[in-house]
């Protein structure tokens, strides 16, 4: 398929979703009130972006985001580091992360909740909570993952650990991590989600749940989009980060 | 056949040997006593001479190159190379070259044979300086942008070898360089490499499998026997110099060739 033909068929799939998301509830095949019609979210939308309630709701989630992040990946790689690099630590570390890694973490919300209260801390705490874990995983496998060769002709030029650390290791690693750092922060903004719907006062996530309980739909859909559109760009923007330093990877 | 040598290494030794060893044994630890790698080596290099070692798969050849580089201590016995020893690896005085050409992937041609440079701290415009000096020798101009994932597998041996001559040590030690790559490509690379050693005169000592490869490089080839290794015999490669193709369907040659692997096969 030519690269014309490719984006014609993908514009074509879009009207087609958006053209039934308009048209479905307007002819009455799917319930208006419980789909409402795509111009009908969108006006609404518009509507509430302007709402200074709702930008500060935003803000507070992008915030949480960023900030939980900030605080799992250099912590959670640093731990994954120590625990591949040092032997003893490893004996002792890896079976329990391995079990702890397999429960899903949202069970210990509640545990926040008790010891952070309902508020900022504890949606960033949760969040760093989880994201952390994955980093943590993820550091653990990309220290496995430096070539021995490499770090023997690096020896063999005289490198001292430092040198090896740093020009070995981490350019070794940083594909790696730039790889789990995409992923985990889908998963930080899941934990941020799942801790504003739970148990909170602000927040994007919050103001869904609220609407979905109050059953105003059109806003629902509204909140739904602007998440979408928060979480699209958090991710590219790691992308692309990722893309600039990996431009040795085949 | 320990008498062969001793007369080679006396004359070696009058002349200030480039390498000595003396008494070398090596055990890996491990259960039962260990794996013994070596058993009582004892040879010497004379300075700019082009030595092989040739042997059988784990009889300790690639164990005793990283103890002449510093990055392995032997459990017993001295080395010492240009009249010191080698407690850790000194790149100015001993260049190691792999099997694996090992560049790194994230650096550019020219970064990766800078590379021993920048860990000296020298500064950029002399290690670009060098560093091109070394790409042209080894035939690769113009390359230096690359990164090695664009290279073929005798452009990354290159670029290797470039890398283990930047910093001009006088005695180069090579494990099995060309045995990844395939036989035309290895014919080319030893001719190449014999042509850069030509230009310097620096000491080799080169680890081959091949029985070919050790009689076409070698001034003289030191023969292992299996593990634990042991060297069984010591051949002076009289072929002139430089040597050629043709020389390879010489009878003298074809005869080296079967006096190694006599001794390889009947050696215990």
């Amino acid at each position: 398929m030519t690269r014309a033909q490719i984006i014609a068929t993908r514009l074509a799939l879009l009207a087609l979703v958006l053209g039934a998301w308009e048209l479905l509830p307007r002819l009455g095949a799917i319930n208006a009130l419980l789909l409402p019609p795509l111009s009908q979210v969108l006006t609404t939308l518009v509507e509430l972006l302007g709402r200074a309630s709702v930008q500060e709701a935003v803000t507070v989630t992008a915030l949480e985001v960023i900030v939980a992040f900030v605080i799992a990946v250099p912590l959670g790689a640093l731990a994954g580091i120590l625990i591949a690099e040092n032997d003893y630590l490893s004996e002792i570390f890896k079976p329990m992360l391995f079990y702890v890694f397999s429960i899903p973490k949202s069970i210990f919300l509640p545990m926040f909740i008790l010891v952070f209260g309902i508020g900022f801390q504890q949606k960033v705490a949760y969040a760093a909570f989880t994201t952390g874990f994955v980093v943590l995983m993820s550091a653990t496998a990309a220290v496995e993952s430096v070539k021995p060769d490499h770090i023997l002709v690096a020896r063999s030029y005289g490198a001292t650990q430092a040198q090896i650390l740093w020009r070995v290791y981490v350019p070794s690693m940083l594909p790696f991590l730039l790889e789990t750092m995409r992923i985990s922060m889908i998963f930080n903004f899941t934990g941020v989600m799942i801790a504003e719907m739970y148990a909170s006062r602000t927040g994007i996530g919050h103001l869904i749940a609220n609407w979905g309980e109050n059953f105003q739909m059109p806003q629902l859909f509204a909140g739904v989009i602007v998440l979408s559109a928060v979480a699209i760009i958090f991710n590219e923007a790691v992308r692309a980060l990722e893309a600039r330093c990996s431009t040795w990877r085949t | 056949m320990q008498h062969l040598a001793n007369v080679t290494e006396l004359k070696a030794r009058l002349e200030a040997p480039a390498i000595e060893v003396e008494g070398l044994s090596h055990v890996y630890a491990g259960p039962d006593g260990g794996v013994k790698a070596l058993l009582d080596i004892r040879l010497a290099v004379g300075k700019g001479r082009f030595v092989v070692i040739v042997g059988p798969s784990g009889c300790g050849k690639t164990s005793l190159l990283m103890m002449l580089a510093g990055l392995l201590q032997p459990s017993q016995g001295t080395i010492s190379c240009l009249g010191r020893p080698m407690p850790k690896p000194d790149p100015q005085r001993v260049g190691v070259i792999f099997q694996e050409a090992s560049l790194f992937p994230w650096l550019t041609t020219l970064d990766n044979i800078e590379f021993p440079l920048s860990l000296r701290g020298m500064p950029r415009e002399e290690r670009r300086r060098r560093s091109a000096a070394m790409l042209g020798l080894v035939g690769l101009e113009g390359f230096g942008e690359r990164y090695p994932h664009e290279l073929s597998g005798g452009m990354k041996q290159r670029v290797s070898i470039a890398r283990g001559l930047v910093q001009d040590p006088p005695l180069l030690l090579m494990d099995e360089p060309f045995a990844a790559l395939d036989e035309q490509t290895r014919m080319t690379m030893g001719h190449e490499l014999l042509r850069i050693w030509s230009t310097t005169e620096k000491t080799v000592v080169f680890i081959t499998h091949s029985l070919t490869e050790a009689v076409y490089l070698a001034d003289e080839v030191l023969v292992m026997s299996a593990r634990p290794g042991r060297i069984i015999d010591h051949i002076q490669v009289t072929l002139p110099r430089p040597r050629s193709y043709e020389m390879m369907a010489t009878e003298v040659f074809g005869q080296l060739r079967e006096r190694i692997w006599q001794q390889i096969r009947r050696a215990p």
